[in-house]
């Protein structure tokens, strides 16, 4: 009996059952939870790693708790899309120790609270491993909530009126995203009797009965996932929420969470090509259509922000675009630049919040103008967010390249160079706001003293962010890795069940 | 032959690694131009060390990264890629001395200095490119790394010339991107290691388009017009980087984009037959006119130079678009020529500005009594552009003349004599004002530049009589630009 | 297409020719800071040797022997190379000559002008470029060395910084730049098509040539050095420069350097097209119209000109003329006239401005209607000058007769009577501008304001007034020493005999 399986309960058990018991061991020490946390999440990490290095050897695998057998237990598949559970894992854990550090600087109301923040964000965590990992609509809708919720309240966890307002919008957006996703499972469920979602797109290829059930679950789904992940023009909630959390969440929220509406979306079209019931075009375009506006739109407000955050924010909204266009343009380059793209977007954002966190951290301002010397006061973390930045841009050899260049060959392939030109000069307005960032940063005179007098971040945050940074680079020039490991999964999402 | 070996990205990597430890130990000023000084002349030694390989044939090939899809960063010494990395980086360690001496009362010199290494570092990249990729990858580096150095002072007039600057080039960088994007989804590779990639095959529609995208992206940085917005009011910058902007790393780049896309992306034989040329050609031709009518009525010094360096990168638009073996020749070799010469200039009007503090020509009476040496370079820098023979801008006039004639196209002759004589309007003038033109009141006594200024010009001034003289001597590099025409044209 | 019977030798004199007084160019500045003597002394042997290097040529050309010498390769297409055919051999020998006399003369005559450093040292580079024009064996060492001495000669007309001096460089330098661009044009085309360059009698063009490419690159060249030359209506430049530059230095710029462009036309016509094609071509007639209005159209300007200096580069228009004309008519004996003209001419109307340098000089007379009676306070100038007019009017035994005599003979074998009128009327107006000044300066009474300063002002001193006598007897000797093996005379049917075999 190989133990390989049980990696993939554990993955999902250890952040949800860590995060159970975090007020608990909160008892002993103020210091605990951190520990605990950290723990936990190096166990989740360790099965991570495992799990990819299964699946890099021996392709996709499921697991069936229980020993229940599909259609009727609860099934557990790891493909190539669920290798994100590697970045998930990576973000969380250097999440945690940058929080150790960062909840100091929490306004006293979540201090006192540190530790159900801590179980906020490994719950945050197992949602999204679980959400990866399910082979189940009903389980991922359950992952969706898990993840939803501890991501409301995170936002919020800092308790001022402006997080608070942000968590509401949030929320507010969330609920209606999660009730359209909980509706188009129950029409699947009605259609096909199963949940299971090998079983639906087995049972939705040759479907005789009526198609509009199927195709309202289909519009549903796109919407509520698209509200998840953000995209033109549901993506209202996403800046403030983003600016107003506390960095480290920022980073898991604006670096993970929102790709969970993408891989929600990459579940949707499987069951739907597999099907081969309609025919996507149409849906496609308007994919191609939202994710062109969105990198236009989302590049453009960033580039007119003077608080870092919220340009990070608005950045992310830029970059779901790239990813949505990719799902969209539904060829082999196109996907695969977008499906290595959720991976490295969220090194890449990680990186930049955890860098302007520190900033933060140390000086206490987050706009540009009051920003102005940093880079000189604080080397290394600038250097990370320089790289960070180079890296979202998409300058060779860095992370961001590689998925740029392979969507916009996509967009050639599909035979629509025009959105090759927006990818690329979506690219162009976010390297303008890079640039203003470096302005304000190397090149002019400090206006608080706060600012020219800062040290370079702690430790425990300076170190999360340098890996993060370095891993920009290396996913870079490593940039072949994940683009051939992706490949096989990509050509299975596209290619009709049987077919 | 093609041989391995690490040299050709050794050589950017010691601009690098130099302009790391400027930025990190540059606050003793000895430490500082120490590196500057060691880096600069490595560098040279390593590019020069590959010139006899280079000059029987030997082509040094070094892939760094290899993505995927025949997608990856590599270096590649060629003969073309050489003469511009021989130009660039010997005329680095001139201008590192010569920016040693005007710097030395500047108070950003580190960050001046760091960023100045970066720039000539990106430079030999570009040079050095095996793929348009790896090109573009350098050419926007670029663009940031020359950004710091066009804002060095800071005020409100170089700040904004900064954000022209990037506006310029970084759309030019995307139209680049593109094209390099839609290159490989034609043909599957982004080589520059060939006389060509691209074949009729593609349609000519797409060939035009990708035909436009790169020549505009390469366009913005050779300031052809309309698109040479930026490079007048790059102005701002300190001497030094104007000199580097100008003769150096920045519009050479955008030309030598230009270049590879004509011979190595497109090929010869594949563009004669498009015509794609011709519009290119006429433009190139109207830079050439237009920007010199400008540039006599400039009276700041800089500004004059700025816009007759826009007529004169030009030049090897127009030559590079004649598609012939001996407007080949020109293009390659004006990059030569127009360095040393335009570099030449930029240094004395560096030196005069920082020995009398007079920036505009009708203030330059009777300066070169004062200034006999550093006016003495000017006029040969003048003479070359002129095109006067045994100087290094003769040599260009000579080979785009025969280009022309060989082209059919004679009306281009007619483009290269105004354009002689426009230089020698603009140029002239400052030669005369200098040499013959009695200074107003009191004559100055005789104050040269300090060395550390005067001596990289004098040694520019000579290059530019010896490019002009002794091309054929063995080692020189004119043979090369020969081995990269007969490569081009599959000779 | 070299002639294969020409007996070749490679020899390095005619580079040291060049190369010498570049050297002492070189030298100049740096001696002149500390001893003006030992400049002086150094410039004129240097001088002196590249003279005795240039006649040192002549006795083995007129064997048939013509030296060569490769001076320099710049690129595989552009190649510097210097032959010394008898062409070359006679208007090196010109060059040459009439610049130790100028030398000589600017020692004592520029003693006390400023920036003499500058000054010597420019007259020496032109001499070594006008060398290097005189021996060069391609069309593209012409060419150079043309440009060269052209933008070279800048600092020698504005001297005197004056703003006339200024003036009239700014607008020498705009004339010869576009003509030295229309030059450039015709070697570009001639090389593009013919490819060699050398020199050589029989012509570089193939009649297979397009007539059209043909007859562009002819007037692309005959344009350019017209402007040189001073062709009517390219000849502007010419009375503003003279009359603007020091005296010795409009001397060599009259004598030689204007005939730089006549020279040029000479080779053009002789040795990149030939005889056949131009005849061919049927573009002869065209410039031989130019060239006869010229003649008399400067001559006439010449007569109503008061200032003496612009008077003599009218003088030097017209007769420039002469000798295009005497080419244009592309026969064996006015070809002959032509080119003995040059040498006649350089040392006649050498003579006549180192006269006019001397008496602005020491009389401070400048026009013609100051020239009253001057004659009685400066006998031997004014005996030089009578001298150098009446060789220029074309006197026998004089200079300037010999070469009327071979350009009429000339025309009337070439057929074309109507330009033996030119000639006559030229000469004829050439007594009226020139005869007017002597008479004033012996026969009329000198005005009462100057006798007053008869005792201050003298003879000129033996430094200026030998080399002046010395040119204008030089008008005498070539006149009557035509015949002799070696003159210029001989030298010039050596060379016309090539070209017309």
């Amino acid at each position: 009996m190989h133990l390989w399986p049980h990696w993939l309960a554990l993955i999902v058990l250890t952040p949800l059952v860590g995060a159970a018991l975090t007020p608990v061991v909160a008892l002993i020490d103020r210091r605990t939870p951190t520990w605990w946390a950290l723990s936990t999440m190096t166990v989740t990490s360790f099965a991570a790693t495992m799990l990819v290095l299964r699946i890099f050897h021996e392709g996709p695998f499921s697991y069936v708790p229980g020993g229940w057998t599909a259609p009727y237990g609860i099934e557990l598949h790891f493909d190539e899309f669920s290798a994100v559970v590697g970045v998930i894992c990576l973000v969380g854990w250097l999440a945690v120790l940058f929080s150790s550090r960062y909840t100091d600087s929490l306004p006293e109301f979540a201090r006192g609270r540190t530790p159900y923040y801590y179980t906020l964000l490994l719950l945050n965590c197992g949602g999204m491993i679980g959400f990866t990992v399910t082979g189940d609509l009903f389980n991922l809708f359950v992952f969706m909530e898990v993840l939803s919720l501890s991501g409301y309240a995170l936002v919020a966890v800092g308790g001022e009126r402006i997080a608070e307002m942000a968590a509401f919008k949030y929320l507010l957006m969330g609920a209606i995203s999660s009730l359209l996703v909980l509706f188009a499972i129950g029409f699947l469920y009605g259609i096909t009797g199963t949940l299971n979602i090998a079983d639906v797109t087995a049972r939705l290829h040759g479907f005789e009965g009526p198609t509009a059930p199927a195709a309202v679950a289909l519009g549903m789904l796109v919407v509520g996932f698209a509200t998840k992940a953000a995209v033109f023009p549901l993506h209202v909630w996403l800046p403030d929420a983003h600016a107003a959390a506390p960095s480290p969440v920022s980073a898991v929220l604006s670096g993970l969470v929102v790709k969970v509406g993408v891989i929600g979306m990459i579940r949707v079209y499987r069951i739907y090509y597999g099907s081969g019931m309609f025919d996507l075009t149409v849906l496609n375009l308007v994919l191609i259509w939202l994710g062109a506006i969105s990198i236009v739109m989302g590049a453009f407000f960033a580039v007119f922000q003077d608080d870092v955050k919220l340009m990070l924010a608005y950045s992310t909204i830029s970059n779901i675009g790239y990813i949505v266009m990719g799902l969209g343009l539904a060829t082999t380059y196109g996907v695969i630049g977008a499906s290595v793209h959720i991976f490295n977007h969220a090194l890449i954002k990680a990186t930049l919040f955890f860098a302007v966190g520190a900033i933060i951290y140390r000086t206490g301002y987050r706009t540009l103008t009051d920003l102005r010397g940093v880079g000189r006061a604080m080397p290394l973390t600038a250097v990370a967010l320089s790289v960070g930045a180079i890296s979202i841009v998409g300058i060779p050899p860095t992370a961001g390249f590689l998925c740029k260049w392979y969507i916009a060959l996509g967009a050639f392939q599909a035979d629509r160079p025009f959105f090759g030109f927006v990818l690329i000069f979506g690219a162009l307005l976010i390297f303008i706001y890079y640039i203003r960032m470096v302005n304000a940063f190397y090149f002019r005179e400090p206006v608080h003293a706060e600012v020219a007098e800062a040290k370079d971040a702690p430790v425990s945050m300076l170190l999360p962010t340098l890996v993060l940074a370095s891993l920009c680079l290396i996913m870079g020039i490593l940039g072949r890795v994940p683009l051939t490991f992706i490949e096989p999964g990509v050509a299975r999402l596209l290619a009709p069940l049987g077919g | 032959m093609e041989v391995v070996d690490i040299r050709p990205l050794l050589a950017p990597a010691m601009s690098f690694a130099c302009a790391g430890m400027v930025f990190l130990f540059g606050r003793k000023t000895h430490w500082r131009r120490f590196w500057m000084l060691s880096a600069a002349t490595i560098k040279m030694l390593i590019v020069l060390s590959m010139l006899p390989g280079s000059l029987q044939g030997v082509v040094y090939t070094f892939d760094l990264v290899d993505f995927t899809g025949g997608i990856g960063l590599g270096f590649r010494a060629d003969a073309l890629g050489m003469f511009f990395a021989l130009v660039s980086s010997s005329l680095w360690v001139a201008t590192t001395v010569y920016a040693i001496g005007y710097m030395r009362e500047d108070e950003k010199r580190v960050r001046f200095f760091g960023f100045f290494a970066l720039c000539v570092s990106t430079t030999v990249g570009i040079a050095f490119a095996e793929n348009l990729l790896t090109f573009f990858l350098f050419y926007e580096m670029l663009t940031i790394c020359t950004y710091p150095l066009v804002i060095h002072y800071e005020t409100p007039e170089a700040l904004s010339a900064g954000r022209a600057y990037l506006t310029y080039t970084l759309i030019g960088g995307a139209f680049v991107l593109v094209g390099t994007v839609m290159v490989h989804d034609a043909t599957g590779t982004i080589s520059l290691g060939h006389p060509g990639i691209l074949d009729a095959g593609i349609g000519t529609g797409r060939l035009g388009f990708i035909f436009g995208l790169l020549v505009i992206g390469f366009a913005t940085k050779a300031a052809l017009m309309p698109l040479h917005g930026w490079l007048p009011r790059a102005m701002v910058a300190p001497t030094p980087v104007s000199a580097l902007l100008h003769a150096v790393a920045v519009v050479k780049a955008g030309a030598f984009g230009i270049v590879r896309t004509v011979y190595n992306v497109f090929g010869v034989d594949l563009l004669d037959g498009l015509g794609f040329t011709l519009p290119l050609a006429a433009l190139a031709a109207f830079t050439i006119i237009t920007a010199s009518v400008i540039a006599i009525f400039q009276d700041d010094l800089k500004r004059r130079l700025a816009y007759s360096t826009i007529s004169q990168i030009s030049y090897i638009v127009l030559a590079a678009s004649m598609l012939t073996p001996f407007a080949a020749t020109a293009a390659i070799v004006h990059f030569a020529n127009q360095a040393l010469a335009k570099i030449t200039m930029f240094f004395v009007a560096g030196a005069i500005q920082r020995t009398t503090g007079k920036t505009n020509v009708h203030e330059l009476a009777g300066i070169g009594h004062q200034m006999p040496w550093t006016m003495g370079a000017f006029t040969v820098a003048s003479l070359s552009f002129i095109g006067m023979p045994l100087f290094a801008g003769f040599i260009t006039k000579w080979y785009i003349s025969l280009g022309a004639l060989e082209s059919g196209q004679w009306w281009f002759l007619l483009v290269m004599i105004t354009s002689s004589l426009l230089n020698a309007a603009y140029f002239l003038p400052i030669v005369y004002l200098a040499f013959f033109k009695p200074a107003r009141g009191a004559a100055a006594p005789m104050k040269e530049a300090r060395p550390t200024l005067l001596v990289p010009t004098l040694v520019c001034a000579i290059w530019v009589i010896a490019l002009g003289t002794t091309s054929e001597v063995a080692g020189m590099p004119f043979s090369l630009a020969e081995a990269a025409v007969r490569f081009v044209f599959r000779m | 297409m070299r002639a294969v019977d020409d007996s070749l030798m490679s020899s390095t004199a005619p580079v040291f020719a060049v190369l010498l007084p570049i050297a002492g160019a070189m030298l100049a500045p740096i001696l002149g800071r500390t001893s003006r003597s030992a400049r002086n002394v150094v410039l004129v042997v240097a001088c002196a040797v590249t003279a005795a290097l240039a006649f040192s040529f002549v006795p083995a050309t007129m064997t048939g022997e013509i030296r060569e010498a490769y001076l320099l390769r710049v690129t595989p297409q552009i190649w510097l190379h210097l032959r010394v055919d008898a062409l070359g051999v006679l208007f090196g020998a010109t060059v040459a000559g009439l610049w130790v006399l100028v030398l000589v003369y600017s020692l004592s005559h520029m003693a006390d002008s400023h920036r003499l450093n500058r000054f010597y040292a420019f007259l020496m580079l032109c001499l070594g470029c006008m060398m290097g024009v005189a021996y060069a064996g391609n069309l593209l060492t012409f060419l150079i060395f043309y440009e060269l001495f052209s933008i070279l000669t800048y600092p020698l007309i504005v001297h005197d910084e004056t703003p006339a001096a200024l003036a009239a460089g700014t607008k020498y330098i705009v004339y010869i730049l576009i003509g030295g661009s229309l030059v450039l044009v015709g070697v570009v085309f001639t090389y593009f098509v013919a490819g060699d360059q050398t020199l050589t009698a029989g012509g570089l063009l193939g009649s297979e040539t397009d007539v059209g490419v043909l007859r562009a690159i002819f007037w692309c060249f005959i344009a350019g050095f017209g402007v040189k030359a001073a062709i009517v209506p390219l000849h502007g430049w010419v009375p503003d420069a003279h009359p603007a530059a020091p005296a010795p230095f409009s001397a060599v710029l009259s004598g030689v350097m204007v005939a730089a462009g006549t020279f040029g036309i000479a080779r053009v016509v002789f040795q990149v097209f030939g005889i056949e094609i131009l005849t061919h071509l049927g573009v002869m007639p065209y410039v031989a119209a130019f060239a006869a209005f010229t003649v008399f159209f400067a001559a006439v300007l010449a007569v109503s000109e008061d200032g003496i200096k612009r008077r003599l580069a009218y003088s030097t228009i017209s007769q420039m003329g002469y000798v295009t004309l005497g080419i244009a008519l592309l026969g064996a004996g006015a070809a002959v006239g032509a080119l003995v003209h040059i040498t006649n001419h350089a040392f006649m109307k050498g003579a006549l401005f180192l006269c006019a340098g001397l008496l602005s000089k020491r009389a401070g007379i400048r026009s013609v209607s100051e020239m009253a009676g001057v004659a009685r306070r400066m006998p031997w100038t004014m005996a030089a000058f009578s001298l150098a007019s009446l060789g220029m009017i074309g006197t026998p035994p004089l200079a300037g007769f010999i070469s009327k005599w071979y350009l009429g003979l000339g025309i009337l074998d070439a057929g074309q009577p109507f330009y033996l009128a030119v000639l006559l009327g030229g000469s004829l107006i050439a007594a009226v501008y020139l005869l007017p000044i002597i008479y004033s300066a012996y026969f009329r009474e000198p005005p009462s304001s100057s006798a007053e300063r008869d005792d201050t002002e003298s003879e000129a001193p033996a430094g200026m007034l030998v080399p002046t006598i010395v040119a204008s007897l030089m008008t005498l000797a070539l006149g009557l020493a035509a015949t002799v093996p070696g003159s210029p005379l001989s030298l010039a049917q050596l060379a016309v005999d090539a070209f017309f075999r």
